[in-house]
């Protein structure tokens, strides 16, 4: 049996999916025995170079962490799909937009005023800037453009498989890799094109904690009160995104004793991840007993509570939502670095 | 197992620019870029950071009991550091002491998060280079070359006790990459009788396997005069620069809590401050060629990409943490200092 080539890639990420990768610890020898990983930056010595060279689709599989967030992770990304038979949208970054997806709250001139001008630790009374090219006396050196929005992978190119998570746990990635040794060594057949390897449950029926129909007065942040660890914490006022959350994970944030924030993306069933998680929270939340809705004086009462409605409905899915980002205002500004 | 591979095939190149694009066995995304003189010497060399994903920007907005959620996914290798930092702001934010066992909860966290993250960092980034050699073939300089090299067993054992690690964090954080206990003033779960036993037992287990680190080290690198000719040599692998690293009150390293002690060139103290009064000694400097900040001294101030004493350039690492302390505070780390 000849081996197969892996590659393991990351976009706009944060180098956690790769250590999820390391995480599946001795089954990365099985790994080795049916694979060449060809092309992994955080622990193989490959070049971009080399991936040039290899001809169109000769990488059996590539994982593709991390969002596209600027000019080089939209080309590298493009140049794997040319180079890869399999390409797995692997963790909520690629799938959903990730934390870096928060990014869509703002944008590139806002991000870029910020971070080179304005904090407190700033020292750049020139308003110097990354720029795409510099003319050194050395010679010209190159940086990626910086986009204004945060895309998903698919929004850049076409995906075979979803495997979300932040990171995928273990188990989704051994059950992935499970499936391809399977393909590789007795010819069984792979997932139909656009599968996602996670649940197709719900993450609430993965979730050991105790579920009465309880309505809830008012939100608490998870510290301000002593949260009963055996309890649902949607019931103690607590926002969890469980009831909107694909199951897959283990409910690893409630056996930590914190809610979920909703990393594994929205259910099958779940068109926008943050929008159920509204009407869900609304279900729960007490109404006077002659009234069967919320009032509208009731969903002030309620929102008023959530501090920041983006950041907690949206953490991890914003580039892949209804929304997607803030609007931009009008008058667009002209592409430069 | 036979020695590192310590020199080169000899190549010759016409091109007077050499790209290295990505840097790899490393967090995060990297390129250098190589000049060479008219006889083939280097005459400069940038190291570029093409990557920015504008957490500054993006975190201004959401809630500050999230921050330590969202700022673990500036690095996926360490994101317990980041975790753990925004949890002590948040305590500084809420004006809350956390309680002793939640302070020993930390420290416990925090040191299987580094047993974890330098077991990876030693074996999966850095060993192909000392066990297998700089000049090794490309495609044998990673985890899979280094556990040929050392065979199997020891391999097993390097993922047995960073798998360890993992399971600690894991515990106490609800998920070892991206926790999610730090709250406010205090830990959002506690750690069981039986699950302080099995720590314990992982504990000891993972010294000594920090022993039979330290072994591998000496045999390899530091009883290797070949090596040490290459890594001791003034002319490559030397700069003076300033240091910077957390002392507690004896001077003794501490990875948690502390002060921040700098030294210069000749290493005498010029500043110690407490987290909070940074800004009045760091400070952010801009390049064109780079998503990166370039940081400094800034009592000595900014003078260009220069090492020595006049230059506000400083090193905040476990090297320079070695250089500004009197020592450790546990006997066999003192011992190796
Ligand atoms: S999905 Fe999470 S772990 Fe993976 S790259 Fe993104 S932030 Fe990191
Ligand atoms: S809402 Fe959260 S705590 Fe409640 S059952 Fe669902 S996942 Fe569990
Ligand atoms: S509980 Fe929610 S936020 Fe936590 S890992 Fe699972 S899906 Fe992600």
């Amino acid at each position: 049996m000849s081996k197969i080539k892996l590659a393991h890639y990351w976009g706009a990420g944060c180098g956690g999916c790769d250590v999820a990768l390391l995480d599946i610890d001795e089954k990365i020898l099985g790994v080795a025995e049916i694979a060449d990983i060809v092309f992994w930056p955080i622990a193989v010595d490959g070049k971009v170079k080399d991936v040039e060279a290899m001809p169109d689709k000769s990488i059996t599989c590539t994982l593709f962490n991390g969002a596209v967030r600027n000019s080089e992770n939209e080309h590298m990304a493009k140049l794997l799909r040319q180079k890869s038979a399999i390409v797995v949208s692997f963790g909520s970054c690629a799938c959903y937009g990730g934390i870096p997806g928060l990014g869509n709250l703002t944008n590139r001139k806002e991000i870029l005023e910020l971070v080179y001008t304005k904090l407190p630790t700033s020292d750049n009374v020139e308003r110097v800037f990354p720029q795409a090219e510099t003319h050194t006396k050395d010679g010209d050196l190159e940086l990626p453009v910086l986009y204004d929005t945060v895309m998903t992978l698919d929004q850049v190119i076409d995906v075979d498989y979803y495997m979300p998570g932040c990171p995928p746990t273990t188990n989704l990635i051994n059950e992935f890799l499970g499936i391809v040794t399977a393909h590789v060594k007795e010819g069984a057949p792979l997932p139909p094109k656009g599968a996602m390897i996670a649940s197709q449950k719900t993450l609430c029926d993965e979730c050991k904690r105790k579920k009465a129909v309880k309505k809830i007065d008012r939100i608490y942040m998870p510290h301000e009160i002593a949260i009963d660890p055996d309890k649902c914490m949607l019931e103690q006022g607590i926002i969890c995104l469980g009831s909107s959350t694909r199951a897959g994970c283990g409910a690893k944030c409630l056996e930590g004793n914190q809610p979920c924030r909703g990393c594994m993306g929205p259910t099958a069933e779940v068109l926008d991840q943050g929008g159920s998680m509204l009407s869900a929270l609304a279900s729960v939340y007490r109404v006077e007993d002659n009234e069967a809705l919320l009032s509208e004086d009731n969903i002030a009462t309620l929102m008023a509570q959530v501090k920041d409605p983006m950041g907690t409905f949206y953490c991890y899915t914003l580039p892949k939502s209804i929304i997607k980002r803030k609007v931009k205002e009008k008058k667009q500004v002209k592409k430069e670095v | 197992m036979s020695g590192p591979i310590l020199s080169d095939e000899k190549t010759t190149s016409t091109s007077k620019r050499i790209t290295i694009d990505p840097i790899t066995r490393l967090e995060g995304h990297g390129k250098i870029e190589i000049f060479l003189d008219d006889s083939g010497n280097v005459a400069n060399a940038y190291w570029q950071v093409p990557e920015l994903r504008g957490f500054e920007a993006f975190c201004i907005g959401r809630s500050v009991e999230d921050l330590n959620k969202i700022t673990s996914r500036l690095c996926g290798v360490c994101p317990g550091a980041h975790h753990l930092c925004s949890t002590k702001a948040l305590d500084g934010v809420f004006n809350a002491t956390p309680p002793p066992t939640a302070i020993k909860l930390r420290e416990l966290f925090y040191a299987a998060h580094y047993v974890h993250s330098h077991i990876a960092h030693f074996y999966a980034l850095a060993a192909a280079d000392f066990v297998l050699g700089p000049c090794a073939p490309a495609a044998t300089r990673n985890i899979l070359g280094v556990v040929g090299a050392v065979g199997v067993p020891v391999g097993a054992e390097v993922i047995k006790h960073r798998s360890y690690a993992q399971k600690v964090q894991e515990v106490i954080g609800g998920k070892a990459t991206h926790p999610v206990c730090g709250l406010p003033g205090g830990m959002a779960r506690v750690i069981t009788e039986d699950e302080r036993k099995k720590f314990e037992a992982m504990s000891k287990s993972c010294v000594e396997f920090a022993k039979f680190t330290q072994d591998i080290f000496a045999n390899v690198v530091l009883k290797n005069k070949d090596y040490l000719d290459i890594i001791l040599n003034k002319d490559i692998y030397y700069q003076e620069t300033y240091n910077l690293g957390t002392v507690d009150k004896n001077d003794k390293i501490n990875f948690y809590d502390g002060t921040q002690k700098m030294i210069d060139p000749d290493g005498n103290e010029v500043a110690r401050y407490k987290d909070k009064e940074y800004t009045k000694y760091i400070a952010e400097h801009v390049l064109p060629w780079s998503y990166e900040k370039f940081c400094y001294f800034k009592p000595v101030g900014w003078k260009g990409l220069v090492a020595g004493k006049d230059s506000g350039i400083y090193r905040a690492t476990p090297l320079s943490r070695l250089n500004v302390s009197k020592g450790f505070t546990t006997p066999l780390a003192q011992a190796e200092y």
